[in-house]
């Protein structure tokens, strides 16, 4: 069987110095799945995001995304492909209302430059109106719409996450890579993240996940990736990644520390 | 804070293929220069020697501050003004003598980064690098105004420690002034270099710059470390100032260039690097005497500006310095 | 509570913020007719003519408040971009007595950018302390050309005299045979300008550019990420921020009718940098304001012996201590009040406001009552 693959991780290795943070790993996504990354802390999840969305450059290995090498592409090149991420320390723009932080989402999609905004050319101002229109429809997704115009950082930490996700959202990406999205969030919360995500997956978008809490890699997850110190451990299915041996020494060993 | 550094992450055969591709460089110049002028030659390459010492020492409190807090001060070439003004208030025309006017020159100096360090720095140590750059940019101008203030803008003339009459030395003439700032400017390279990489202080200070858990587990607070670098680099700074007015004259409005000579020379070097300041210094100090020779000298600024430029966009790591990768 | 579906229409318009430009061009407009009217030994300053400098100013920090305030990327050096702005149309326009004068703006702000773009390109790719560093070095490379290139610039003495030319003056600025050859002429030809500067400030900061920029200065990885093309973004607005540095060059060129490197030292910069700090750093009001604060401050400590009796002569020289208070406004306003006096200007129109509706809020509930 003939998977279609949508992201292709082939041999990734990223050096800092002397410390190997990724070491030749490989995995592929495909199209609609859910696949979870998971890892004791320090195991380089973070870093293959990075590298996946252009803001580090792997020492080698390749990346493709829907066929096409992104390896040395601006990040804003490879979000404008349909892959956006969202970050494990929250990163919302500051001083910028909840509304303009989801508008800014909407920026691989749109074109409008100095020269046009400056003149308020008829274009921009149809343009400026639709991304009026859009980011008020992701802020609806995860209902946020009633606080559109409060400053984005002021909000409480559980909605800034859900902020995070919207501006992601607004970029209509195929894939959505998401950064431990549940840390600090409550029981509840997290419940209503897990159905956001079905959701989103409803609506095609395939999702690649890292995230430390296991009740919901088991719940939503189609695979789990395990990575420790760098490499591939394991993969597979959530529950049986989950009795793995070595997965649990992996895990059991960080706790020992 | 985030992209701290700089993109970097070139090959490593590459860089070094740089270092040696400008070694090579100052080598022909310097070789040029004695072939085709001669004696005149040799002069300028001595004079080059003495200037860039003056630049290592005044990168060397750059690199103490940025080596601890990640902060260029852009008021170092203030503290160096300051020292040579007051030397010349307090020996030349206060008459007290040389060594005590250096010492309470030094003293007063350093009081003042202290003081500056704590009612400035260190209550916006958490804000970002743009308030932190015009912050120091207003106590640059600041200091560079009230000097203007207290003694005019004629520039003045302090005694060498030792004479006048010049050395000779394979006919080129030193003044005697010159091994003053040499030696001195040795001697504070390997007192910094000590302190930085032989005490627990310094090294907690260093580890203090990138990771405020593992200093404190040093017993050495960013608090702390700031303000320890602010004293020594107003301290070095201030030296340095009164060593270098007896070849350089004295001036309210010396302080600017000196810090972009100083910065320059540190970044050419590797920013937080003592050796890379000397290295520095005296690179710059040979190019830029050599250029005000062929050149008309009114251009003798511009060839700093220009190394220094090139240099943060080729390598901005410094010639001696060690790639750091993307901090995100 | 506002809908924020129409209040996020209204800001795409930037509806209140034309409101806000129009109130401040009629009030600028006025001034010639009430300035001129005073008799000037009650003011002791000429404040036509000091205006025709602040508008100059506004034109260079209001880019440069987009470039720092906004972008949060900063120059030390944008008194280069002034000066080759100024030198390009004096030159031309000297040199050769046929040149149009408006040709010779275009020129200045075309030429301003171009370099701007040229040094840009690279510069920009340096961070915080480097970027301050490195344009502060091109800064004083310009101050040396302008010093330096004796046959094109005139060296120290300057355009026109220090040039073999037979203009004894730069000539004034005309535009389609209307010549600006006094204060009040000019007085509106710059703050006509100015106007129109923040007409397109505004429309650039509310809108997807303007939201990248802040993104930029915000979390630059994060901008990337969300498909900001933020090289880019630095590069244009950096060139924008030249050419309206270069416009005000050509104009301050034309008004003073002679330059010499003087006008471009690194003080200016500074000065540039503390107007845009003062008046608010991101703030669209910054700009100007902190120029009309710093630009009248001169003339109104010189003018204090006058109005105050008793305040000794000597404090006011201020060309002994302008540099001292600049650099005590720059310390003081970016630790006590980083968002500079436009802010706190907004807030306290804002204040005012709320008071106003609740007294009315109140007076209507008292009638109410007392029926
Ligand atoms: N810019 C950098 N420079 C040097 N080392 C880095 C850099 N970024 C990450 N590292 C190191 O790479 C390793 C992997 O870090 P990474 O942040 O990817 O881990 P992680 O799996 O995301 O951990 P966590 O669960 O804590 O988020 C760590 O040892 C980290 O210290
Ligand atoms: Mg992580």
């Amino acid at each position: 069987m003939a998977e279609e693959r949508l992201l292709e991780i082939d041999n990734v290795t990223k050096l800092f110095g002397g410390l190997a943070a990724l070491k030749e790993v490989s995995f592929t996504v495909s199209p609609g799945e859910i696949k979870a990354i998971i890892g004791p802390n320090g195991a380089g999840k973070t870093t293959l995001f990075d590298v996946l969305t252009g803001i580090l450059r792997p020492t080698s290995g390749t990346v493709l995304l829907k066929g096409q090498g992104t390896v040395g592409l601006r990040p804003d090149q490879i979000t404008a492909m349909g892959m956006i991420r969202t970050f494990q320390t929250i990163k919302l723009f500051e001083g910028m209302t909840v509304l303009e932080n989801a508008m800014v989402g909407c920026h691989s999609r749109t074109g409008s430059g100095f020269l046009a905004t400056g003149l308020r050319l008829p274009a921009s101002r149809r343009e400026e109106a639709r991304i009026h229109e859009e980011a008020m429809g992701v802020l609806k997704d995860v209902g946020l719409e009633r606080r559109a115009l409060e400053v984005g950082t002021n909000l409480p930490y559980g909605q800034q996450r859900m902020l995070e996700l919207a501006r992601a959202l607004a970029s209509r990406p195929e894939i959505l890579l998401l950064d431990e999205p549940a840390a600090g969030l409550n029981q509840y919360e997290t419940g209503e993240l897990s159905a956001l995500l079905s959701r989103f997956r409803e609506r095609g978008i395939t999702i690649l996940i890292v995230e430390h809490d296991m009740g919901l890699v088991m719940d939503i997850s189609d695979e789990v990736v395990v990575l420790d110190y760098g490499e591939v451990i394991a993969r597979g299915a959530p529950e049986v990644v989950q009795n793995d041996p070595k997965v649990i020494e992996a895990y059991l060993g960080i706790e020992a520390d | 804070m985030e992209y701290w550094e700089f993109h970097v992450g070139r090959a490593d055969r590459r860089q070094r293929a740089l270092l040696v591709g400008s070694a090579v460089f100052v080598g022909l110049v310097i070789a040029a220069t004695l072939i085709s002028k001669g004696s005149t030659g040799f002069q300028w390459i001595v004079s080059g020697i003495t200037v860039g010492s003056i630049y290592a020492l005044i990168a060397m409190g750059f690199s103490v501050i940025y080596s601890s807090t990640r902060v260029i001060n852009f008021a170092q070439g203030e503290f160096s003004m300051l020292g040579g003004m007051l030397m010349y208030s307090l020996s030349t025309r206060g008459g007290l003598p040389p060594w005590l006017g250096f010492i309470f020159s030094v003293l007063i100096v350093t009081a003042i980064g202290a003081a500056l360090e704590r009612l400035t720095i260190h209550p916006m140590r958490d804000q970002s690098v743009i308030t932190i750059i015009i912050i120091t940019i207003g106590i640059a101008i600041a200091l560079r105004a009230v000097a203007k203030w207290i003694w005019g803008t004629d520039p003045v003339k302090i005694a060498s420690f030792s004479g006048d009459s010049p050395i000779r030395f394979l006919g080129a003439a030193v003044v005697p002034q010159s091994f003053w700032v040499f030696g001195f400017a040795i001697v504070v390279v390997i007192l910094v270099f000590l302190f930085f990489n032989r005490t627990l202080l310094g090294k907690g200070m260093r580890a203090a710059a990138t990771n405020s858990d593992a200093a404190s587990l040093v017993g050495v607070s960013s608090s702390t470390s700031s303000l320890i670098a602010w004293t020594i680099a107003a301290a070095v700074g201030a030296a340095a100032g009164i060593v270098i007015a007896p070849i350089n004259f004295a001036g309210y409005n010396f302080g600017i260039m000196l810090g972009l000579k100083g910065f320059t020379a540190a970044v050419l070097g590797g920013l937080g690097s003592a050796p890379g300041a000397v290295v520095g210094g005296l690179v710059l100090g040979v190019l830029e005497t050599i250029t005000a020779g062929v050149f008309p000298s009114g251009y003798k600024d511009a060839v700093a500006f220009l190394i220094l430029i090139l240099v943060l966009l080729i390598r901005p790591q410094g010639l001696l310095g060690r790639a750091e990768d993307v901090k995100v | 509570m506002s809908d924020p579906m129409k209040a996020g229409k209204t800001a795409l318009g930037g509806g209140k913020e034309y409101r806000t430009l129009l109130i401040f061009a009629v009030a600028v407009f006025i001034v010639p007719a009430w300035a001129t009217f005073i008799p000037g030994d009650v003011l002791h300053m000429d404040i036509v003519n000091i205006m025709v400098f602040a508008g100059i100013y506004s034109c260079v920090v209001i880019g440069l408040n987009l470039l720092v305030g906004y972008a949060g990327q900063i120059s030390l050096g944008h008194a280069a971009f002034f000066g080759v702005g100024a030198y390009t149309t004096a030159i031309l326009c000297t040199r050769f007595s046929w040149f149009p004068t408006w040709l010779g703006v275009l020129a200045g702000v075309l030429l301003a950018g171009a370099i701007g773009w040229l040094v840009g390109v690279p510069v920009l790719r340096l961070k915080g302390h480097y970027l301050a560093m490195a344009t502060l070095g091109l800064g004083e490379i310009a101050f040396i050309l302008f010093t330096q290139l004796k046959w094109l610039t005139g060296g120290t003495i300057g355009v026109p005299q220090g040039l073999n030319v037979s203009v004894a003056e730069i000539p004034s600025l005309s535009v389609f045979g209307f010549r600006f050859d006094t204060d009040i002429k000019f007085f509106f030809l710059a703050w006509g300008i100015v106007v129109l500067l923040m007409l397109l400030n505004i429309n650039i900061i509310k809108s997807r550019v303007g939201r990248g920029l802040r993104a930029l200065h915000s979390s630059e990885v994060a901008a990337d990420a969300m498909g900001v093309d933020t090289a880019r973004y630095k590069t244009r607005v950096f060139v924008l921020s030249a050419m309206f540095a270069g416009l005000g060059g050509a104009l301050f060129a034309h008004f003073q009718r002679y330059i010499n490197p003087e006008s471009f030292v690194f003080s200016v910069s500074i000065l540039f940098i503390t107007m845009v700090v003062v008046g608010g750093m991101g703030n669209l009001w910054g700009g100007i304001v902190g120029v009309i604060v710093l630009t009248f401050l001169p003339s109104v400590i010189q003018a204090l012996p006058q109005w105050i009796p008793g305040i000794p002569e000597s404090l006011t020289n201020f060309s002994n201590y302008s540099l001292v208070l600049y650099g005590i406004l720059l310390i003081l306003f970016m630790m006590f009040m980083p968002q500079g006096i436009a802010a706190g200007l907004s807030r306290g129109l804002a204040f005012t406001q709320k008071r106003g509706r609740r007294l009315r809020d109140r007076f209507e509930a008292r009638k109410y009552e007392g029926h």
